[in-house]
């Protein structure tokens, strides 16, 4: 925090401090509208397009690597500013990663916590297990999420699915650019490229 | 509320109107519940549904990922095919 202080001198402690205060506030909510917002430019789809198709023109070509491929650019193009991106990087390289996330679960498991809650609040009780039982499942299906609170697990799940939505959009309009979309391609395209 | 905290402690005492601020959140989302009335969607249907969607999203993307593995298959990768489909790209 203080270093923060210190790289601006040109303004006074008291004014930064108020400053700061508010475009924290701001920044945190904005930031966050940006992140996902960004997902859905033509701009970043065109440059998603364009890094997946010169990563795949080299690599071997089954479907399973595509996929692995299409997440790594994905997972890139986030530049490290989510855990899901951050976990489809550090996954891909080798699995050392999931030591950590073990580690982390002992720390912060709340279910003792739950079920010690005095019977005073019946209603959470009676609710809480069925949502619970939810949020464990979307933390499964958002990478390298399963022990993240609800807040940033939501914050998560919103920038995934925004990322997710846009590599859906690329990847089909690259399928549409490069050989005919859903319909398979017209015999005469064969007979040129095959002599 | 006086349970109101930060992110710090986890899946424990999350308040109610915690849970239903973060919930309405994740519904702007879902191209199926925008449409609705709001207030009558429950948390549980919000993140199921979240979940169906992501899940679809994967499977979207699996699909995808077979048939650019077909179609990748008949290009050269420094053919000038290959340049165009670039040139198309941007």
């Amino acid at each position: 925090m203080a270093s923060l202080i210190s790289s601006d001198p040109d303004t006074s402690p008291e004014l930064n401090r108020k400053k700061r205060k508010r475009s924290t506030v701001e920044t945190n909510s904005s930031m966050e509208k940006h992140r996902s917002k960004r997902w859905r430019t033509d701009k970043e789809q065109q440059i998603y397009s364009l890094k997946l198709f010169d990563a795949l023109r080299g690599s071997r070509r089954s479907g399973r690597e595509v996929r692995v491929t299409a997440d790594r650019v994905l997972a890139v193009s986030a530049r490290g500013a989510t855990r899901w991106s951050r976990a489809i990087l550090t996954s891909q390289l080798g699995g050392g990663a999931s030591l950590r996330n073990h580690k982390k679960a002992k720390v912060v498991t709340g279910n003792g916590k739950l079920k010690k809650q005095p019977a005073a609040i019946k209603k959470e009780n009676r609710r809480l297990p069925a949502v619970v039982r939810r949020v464990k499942v979307l933390g499964g299906l958002v990478p390298g999420c399963r022990k993240l609170s609800l807040p940033n697990l939501l914050e998560e799940a919103t920038d995934y699915i925004a990322a997710l939505e846009m590599q859906v959009r690329a990847m089909t309009a690259l399928t549409q650019i490069i050989g005919g979309g859903g319909a398979a391609p017209p015999p005469a395209d064969h007979q040129l490229g095959s002599s | 509320m006086s349970s109101r905290r930060s992110s710090q402690s986890g899946v424990s005492r999350i308040s109610d109107d915690q849970i239903i601020e973060l919930v309405s959140k994740l519904r702007q989302l879902l191209p199926e519940i925008r449409n609705r009335r709001s207030d009558k969607v429950s948390a549980s249907k919000v993140l199921q549904e979240t979940c169906n969607y992501i899940r679809n999203l994967h499977k979207e993307v699996d699909d995808l990922s077979e048939r650019l593995s077909q179609l990748l298959s008949t290009i050269d990768a420094d053919s000038a095919e290959a340049a165009i489909i670039r040139s198309l790209i941007m």
